[in-house]
């Protein structure tokens, strides 16, 4: 019993991160219809760079701002280079092939620039566990899950309380109409990656130092977010907390009663099965095909 | 004549194929070649589904390792010969072909390429934990395969794989410009149209994945051979997005495409191994892109900004092949950035770019003569059989609710066989939704179509196009790219009934159904008065010439009921007097037809029956006379006083 809470609990710490990155698909994905393949490696990105600054000396509290601003530069960049052209010529291949091209291009770079092997993440808080339920739980884990559901919040208040958050409801309601009301929609679009890869740097710094870093981290991360944001449904907000949870908790079990080098494959499978049943997500509303 | 030159052409370059090993007698040559023609065979495949299908697969990396694992684990737990492999190898992969196509059912795009990316990491995460069967990471060891008891050497073995390349390339080309190739098109040009002619979206997909991954569970059992010794680590994301590079640089649906993405792939690792040769080759090509680029600018063609971007990052690649001490470690970046290119600046690839530069015309065009020059024989406009008078179709009580809006409300149509049926209101009032009821896209929230005398409840949009109603769209949804013969004889997929055997055999059956129905389809372009652009791409013709090739791809179904969606709409005074014409004829030949419309003399000359919808409900039924004069048609239509 004891255990089950012990992986329970980090389950949700785990599934936190994930509804972290599927936050960045959905968000990209309301404004232009368009999802960065390479959202995995921006959090390896946001990771490596953070473990840099950490290593020459600045402080933990002080460096996550620093990565979430490098965050933000990396999403304009990956939105300027490789999803606006295929946006323009209205190719979906285009966006899908360039973001994938794009993601092994950092993932390579990050290879030759710290190296293939693994990397340890100092923890900026004490290793020892707390007590809690009986169970073992590190202060990193409470970090996390604190750390996730803030910046969503933030979000989310900066998209329904500001006027630059309503361009962006907005351009997600009817990107021509918003244009129209003299929206500069490209903007926003470039916005809403930068948001997206900010938020996946974010997710970076905060698993690394209860993972290891290294530049083979994102992919697998990615992959099962993406799982998380279609349960979750890519257009409704909070179902991807609870979808995160699920996968985050079917994982650590799945590692701890099977095999570790399964713990991959429940995500997967579950992506599979809910994209074969109902694509448009367990939270989400399927759309009307017009003819 | 030309034919004569292609063959000695395809000899000759059969030949050089098969001397190769002699020629250069370099076991590193033999080997390398023999790769590229394996991977070919991958790209044969991979281009079904991305190519033709339209879709993106990052799956496929997985189903080359499903073949290679069924191939080597037969050989280390049974010492099975290699002509028990190799079927076995197509067997597997093809059935796994067949799940991956599962939720293709559902979900197509960005939501498909992550399913199959999901289904290629599952493999390799399988193929490493499954040691029992795979011994995981330390990999299987094989040697060559025996053929009639005698161990095949290197150059025997390439001539293995050279002949399986044959067979693939034939098969392959075969089944791609046969119905079945049609079919896999038409998914990409438009899913609905395709199912609404009676090709099931789905069950097509399915085929062309289970014949994507048998290809390439057929190229794994060689790598595997080749190799002498496979490892999961083989099957990775990068090999995924090797083989895409490799069909997108090549050149879509066109199997020269595949033979040169796969050299490309294979070679340009070899190329960056050579750091030497790398600077050249990255100095040259980025004299190149900024020669064209300021050609482009020149002539005004491009934006400084959008001209810069390849450039900027040519001479970056070129001036970081001369910083770098050895290229390999940065093998993925070139690849990448040659992805980058590739999609924005080379899109139809390497082939597609050279036929563009030389006016080549494709094969579809080439068919088109062919098919023009054959006699027609009798009337390519079927006839509707059952007599006259009765009730072919009855709708009752159809409710069509979309969250709050209730599109149609309780409408009740009754259309006698043998009439043109009008169908009249405002925009918005629920014509098109009717028509989408009717064929099967929309499932009515309550209500009852009954066609011919069967109910219609539970049956596919392809089950009621076979069933004999056919239709054309509002906003027209052709195949684009493909010719307007083609778009028919896509109408004409139900007159088939070969199956893959024939198809892949040319056996007679197929050959003589091939060339029938290319007839009709031809009659079928003459009657709607479009004989003379068979050749050309749907997306290429006039707007009034499309919605006219719609009729003619909707006659092609043999429709009891013909569906019109506003056929006049977009057409001048001489086109619309001449679309008259083809609907009487049709009227003619027994098929009954639904008219929507807003000419309304259009409408008042052609239609014995008139029906009007008024925001999801029926408001005057009768003869056009008697409708036209109805007061809640005049409010509808032009607003009543208020009251």
């Amino acid at each position: 019993m004891q255990i089950l809470t012990q992986l329970v609990f980090s389950g949700i710490a785990l599934g936190m991160i994930y509804a972290v990155i599927a936050f960045g698909y959905q968000l990209t994905f309301a404004t232009s219809d368009t999802l960065n393949f390479g959202q995995g490696d921006a959090l390896m990105l946001g990771a490596m760079v953070g473990l840099s600054l950490v290593g020459l000396g600045v402080n933990y509290w002080l460096m996550i701002p620093i990565v979430c601003v490098f965050g933000a530069l990396q999403g304009a960049f990956v939105e300027r280079i490789g999803v606006r052209p295929a946006i323009k010529i209205k190719s979906e291949f285009g966006w899908i092939m360039s973001t994938i091209a794009l993601g092994i291009i950092f993932k390579n770079v990050a290879e030759n620039l710290w190296g293939r092997d693994d990397l340890k993440f100092p923890s900026p808080l004490p290793e020892a566990p707390l007590h809690f339920l009986g169970a073992n739980v590190l202060p990193m884990e409470i970090l996390v899950i604190v750390g996730a559901v803030g910046m969503m919040l933030a979000v989310e208040f900066f998209n329904r309380k500001t006027i630059y958050g309503k361009a962006v409801v907005a351009t997600f309601n009817d990107r021509d109409a918003a244009k129209l009301m003299g929206i500069n929609t490209g903007l926003v679009i470039t916005f809403s990656y930068a948001l997206s890869s900010m938020s996946a740097a974010f997710a970076g710094v905060l698993i690394a130092p209860l993972t290891l870093t290294g530049a083979t981290m994102g992919a697998v991360l990615g992959l099962k977010a993406f799982a998380v944001a279609i349960i979750g449904g890519l257009t409704s907000g909070m179902g991807i907390i609870l979808g995160g949870i699920i996968l985050g908790v079917a994982e650590t079990t799945t590692g701890f009663y099977l095999s570790t080098g399964y713990k991959d494959v429940p995500g997967l499978v579950l992506l599979l099965i809910v994209l074969a049943v109902k694509p448009a997500g367990l939270f989400g509303k399927s759309a009307i095909k017009k003819v | 004549m030309k034919n004569a030159k292609q063959i000695i052409a395809a000899v000759v370059a059969i030949a050089a194929l098969f001397l190769f090993p002699q020629a250069t007698g370099n076991p590193y040559y033999i080997h390398l070649v023999e790769t590229i023609m394996i991977y070919a065979i991958v790209l044969f495949g991979l281009d079904i589904v991305v190519g033709y299908t339209g879709q993106v697969s990052l799956g496929h990396a997985g189903l080359f390792g499903i073949g290679a694992y069924t191939a080597g684990v037969l050989i280390m737990k049974l010492g099975a010969p290699v002509y028990v492999t190799l079927p076995a190898a197509i067997a597997v992969t093809a059935a796994f072909g067949a799940i991956l196509a599962l939720p293709a059912l559902r979900v197509t795009g960005p939501y498909l390429a992550m399913v199959t990316l999901a289904f290629g990491t599952i493999i390799q995460i399988l193929i490493n934990e499954m040691t029992f069967l795979t011994e995981g990471p330390m990999g299987i060891t094989l040697t060559k395969p025996e053929l009639f008891g005698h161990l095949l050497d290197e150059t025997e073995y390439y001539w293995l794989v050279a002949v399986m390349l044959l067979l693939s390339l034939v098969f392959v080309h075969r089944v791609l410009r046969s119905h079945l190739g049609r079919a896999f098109e038409a998914l990409r040009g438009s899913p609905v149209a395709s199912d609404c002619m009676g090709v099931s979206v789905y069950q097509y997909k399915v085929y062309a994945f289970v014949i994507s991954a048998g290809l390439a569970g057929l190229a794994g059992a060689l790598y595997a051979y080749s190799e002498q010794y496979i490892s999961p680590n083989t099957y990775n994301f990068e090999q995924t997005v090797l083989f895409l590079l490799a069909i997108i640089m090549g050149g879509r649906k066109t199997r020269t495409g595949a033979l040169l993405g796969a050299t490309i792939i294979v070679m340009l690792p070899k190329l960056l191994d050579d750091l030497q040769m790398f600077r050249y080759v990255s100095v040259i090509l980025a004299i190149i892109v900024a020669v064209s680029a300021g050609v482009a600018l020149k002539r005004g063609k491009a934006t400084l900004q959008a001209a810069m971007i390849p450039v900027v990052g040519s001479i970056a690649l070129a001036g970081l092949s001369f910083k770098l001490e050895t290229m390999t470690d940065w093998r993925l970046s070139v690849f990448g950035l040659i992805t980058l290119f590739v999609v924005y600046y080379l899109q139809d690839g390497i082939v597609g770019f050279v036929r563009n530069a030389l006016n080549l015309r494709g094969h579809a065009a080439s068919d088109a003569d062919i098919a023009s020059a054959m006699t027609p024989t009798g009337d390519a406009l079927s006839r509707a059989g059952g007599d006259a008078g009765g009730n072919l179709l009855e709708a009752k009580g159809i409710l069509m609710q979309f969250g709050g809006l209730k599109a149609l409300n309780n409408v009740d149509i009754t259309v006698k066989r043998g009439t043109i049926h009008g169908l009249i209101g405002p925009n918005g009032s629920g014509k098109s939704t009717m028509m989408n009821v009717l064929t099967g896209i929309y499932v009515p929230t309550a209500g009852t179509v009954s066609f011919a005398g069967t109910a219609q409840a539970g049956r596919t949009s392809s089950e009621i196009a076979l069933s004999g109603i056919a239709r054309t769209f509002q906003n027209v949804q052709l195949f684009g790219e493909m010719s307007a013969l083609q778009n028919v004889m896509v109408g004409l997929h139900h007159s088939f009934k070969s199956n893959l055997a024939d198809v892949a055999l040319h056996l007679p059956r197929y050959l003589r159904e091939n060339r029938d129905t290319s007839v009709r389809a031809m009659g079928l372009l003459r009657f709607v008065g479009l004989a003379e652009l068979a050749g050309e791409e749907a997306r290429n013709l006039p707007y009034g010439k499309q919605r006219l090739l719609e009729i003619a791809r909707a006659l092609a179904l043999d429709p009891q009921l013909l569906l019109l969606d506003e056929p006049a709409a977009g057409l001048t005074a001489p086109d619309i007097k001449e679309l008259l014409a083809i609907i009487q004829k049709i009227r003619e030949h027994g098929v009954t037809v639904i008219l929507i419309e807003h000419h309304m003399d259009v409408v008042m000359s052609l239609c014995d029956t008139v029906s009007v919808l008024d925001f999801g409900q029926k408001i005057a039924e009768g003869l056009p006379a008697e409708v036209q004069a109805n007061e809640k048609v005049i409010e509808a239509y032009l607003g009543g006083q208020a009251s």
